[in-house]
């Protein structure tokens, strides 16, 4: 098996963080924009686990698993601010959450 | 790229001196853990016992805190965290901003029908968060710190959970502050790809060794970190986010925010970006580079920041646009550090001056704060002076300070940081940043003008109300050091200058070569 050139992945990885991105900033919905969120840390988490192997040293996996951590705990947040939001405002559009502005 | 040799890390037992190290970190997190236990435990009155228990977990972390300040620099846990007198003067002030918030928050929480003793524990986690992140060199230890502290500020800032402003600032808050985490993260990644380890000072060195001044990876990695932390700190153009939040905010959280987290950012980027100066790592070129970002910045910032202020009637968002405005004058400190005589010190003196004379301004502003936060439209404010002489005056000296009018502490830190500039040659930047101020004259004495020159008028929340005893002891507490360190600054500029001048680029782990 011919294994896959490190900059392949990494140009994956790139691709897949800034897909994230754009959906943070172009889409609407609240539960998209925080799954584009994951998008963009489980991009980095494989950027970090390619270098560790190209690299051949094993720090970058371990920076992985505090994020992996990181990242759940920032989903239970952000999903129990949605929530809250839902309760009081009846929508997750963020077109329609405007109250603060000026 | 040679296979990189992995050092194994020294053994994880603490000798007596890191144990000293980390006894405010285990007061905080003890504080914490006990006041969630207290919260349950309907017998011990928990809306006393937690705050109290918070507060001398805080005060405990300071005692311990103090004699660690001229102690030599340590390592802790294989040099992930540095502890140095610039990590222990970071922790003080941290300290003392969450405990001087905890304290007046009690009575507001109160009034507001807030009363969740959660409050304080989320507040004690974002301390210790920031404590870690400001004394780590490593960049997964920063990015643990940031995102203890700032998962805890997410949830204070949507607190009032029935309030669809503070749900839309929560939200606000959360989504542009995880993509800022998550670039940040990006960046962090790419860093270890170009040098093979996450500590920012072995990096450095690592790109020095190998020739890495030019090196694309390395320097997108660094962009995307920058580009993190500009985000925090609210700088423009990622600034957008700040005055929705801090309007949304429960007052003594934007308090919180303005003072104890913005302090940490920024204390954590002068960190970095002195490990990032002192040791060469970047080519002249892209050195320069980065410069003309922050320049750019620093200038959109102060400029962007005074004038977007003027135009606002609530004084919770004419605050956060003033606190934009100060980001961009730390930023010209920032600029000027490395090449000024005493280095990052006036920056750090004008961080401790801003944390205090915001504490204050926060404190009087939650004891204004009526249910909902309402009363805090400049027009709710006239005729103040008449019912409540004393407040009134209290805020008028921290608007005075923001404004950096002498004899007030705002105006010294205002010199030497731009005397600092000038003397690194800033000259432009300093010209912009005394205009801005001028600028911003302006709004902060349009709400001294509402608050001594105005009659009160008709239908105004403020009726009858009784500012909290605790809000007036903090900001008379705030006064007294605002004028104190106006007056007579120079015990104080004197102690930040032996400790933390030095202090971040000096007490590298392993000496940089030269410089």
């Amino acid at each position: 098996m011919i294994p896959v050139p490190v900059p392949v992945i990494l140009s994956f990885c790139a691709a897949i963080f800034f897909i994230g991105l754009a959906g943070v900033l172009i889409r609407r919905n609240i539960l998209v924009v925080i799954m584009s969120i994951e998008l963009m840390l489980n991009a980095v988490n494989l950027t970090l686990v390619t270098f560790s192997a190209a690299l051949d040293h094993p720090h970058g996996q371990m920076a992985v698993f505090f994020i992996i951590v990181v990242a759940a705990v920032e989903s239970a947040v952000g999903l129990g601010l949605v929530i809250a939001l839902f309760r009081t405002m009846r929508t997750v559009d963020t077109d329609q959450i405007q109250l603060l502005k000026g | 790229m040679e296979p990189i040799t992995l050092t194994p890390p020294p053994a994880f037992g603490l000798t007596a001196q890191q144990l000293a190290w980390l006894t405010p970190y285990f007061f905080v997190l003890g504080g914490s853990c006990l006041a969630l236990l207290l919260s349950v435990y309907e017998a011990t009155k928990p809306s006393i016992s937690v705050p109290a228990t918070i507060i001398l977990a805080f005060l405990g972390g300071i005692a311990t805190t103090l004699p660690l300040i001229e102690q030599p620099p340590t390592l802790l846990f294989g040099g992930m965290l540095i502890a140095d007198g610039f990590t222990a003067y970071a922790n003080i002030l941290f300290l003392i901003s969450a405990a001087a918030v905890t304290f007046f928050s009690r009575r507001y929480l109160l009034n507001q029908d807030l009363e969740h003793t959660e409050f304080y524990t989320l507040i004690a986690l974002s301390a210790l968060g920031m404590m870690i992140m400001a004394a780590s060199t490593d960049l997964v230890m920063i990015f643990l710190g940031l995102e203890l502290m700032s998962i805890s500020v997410y949830v204070l800032v949507g607190f009032r959970r029935n309030d669809r402003r503070s749900n839309e600032a929560g939200i606000k808050y959360y989504i542009l502050g995880s993509a800022a985490s998550a670039v940040m993260l990006y960046g962090a990644a790419l860093f270890f790809g170009a040098t093979g380890t996450t500590n920012v000072q072995v990096g450095a060195i690592r790109a020095i060794q190998m020739g890495m001044g030019q090196n694309a990876l390395l320097i997108a990695g660094l962009l995307c970190i920058l580009i993190g932390f500009l985000f925090k700190i609210a700088s423009v153009p990622f600034h957008m986010w700040m005055p929705d939040v801090y309007e949304g905010a429960p007052a003594p959280v934007t308090g919180f925010m303005t003072t104890g987290l913005k302090a940490a950012v920024f204390i954590t980027l002068l960190r970095v970006f002195s490990s990032m100066v002192s040791v060469p790592a970047l080519s002249p070129q892209a050195m320069e580079a980065f410069q003309n970002v922050l320049w750019v910045s620093a200038a959109l910032t102060m400029f962007l920041g005074n004038v977007a202020a003027l135009q606002q009637t609530n004084i919770k968002r004419m605050l956060a646009y003033s606190s934009i405005a100060h980001s961009g004058y730390l930023l010209v400190g920032l600029l000027a550090g490395p090449q000024s005589h005493d280095g990052f010190s006036a920056v750090l003196f004008y961080v401790v001056i801003y944390t205090i004379m915001n504490l204050g301004a926060f404190a009087v502003v939650s004891a204004i704060a009526q249910k909902g936060d309402t009363g805090l439209e400049l027009n709710d404010l006239s005729g103040l002076s008449a019912k409540h002489p004393g407040l009134a005056f209290l805020l008028a000296v921290f608007l005075f300070s923001m404004a950096g009018i002498p004899p007030t502490a705002g105006f010294t830190a205002k010199y030497y940081l731009f005397y600092s500039a000038i003397q690194a040659g800033q000259v432009w930047l300093v010209v912009l940043a005394v205009l801005c101020s001028a600028i911003g004259a302006y709004y902060y004495l349009r709400v001294i003008v509402q608050l001594y020159m105005r009659e009160a008028i008709a239908g105004s929340p403020l009726q009858n109300w009784k500012p909290s005893r605790a809000a007036v002891t903090t900001a008379l507490a705030a006064v007294i050091l605002v004028l104190q360190l106006g007056i007579y600054p120079a015990p104080a500029l004197k102690m930040l200058r032996l400790g933390p001048a030095e202090a971040p680029a000096g007490g590298a782990p392993a000496e940089a070569p030269g410089h």
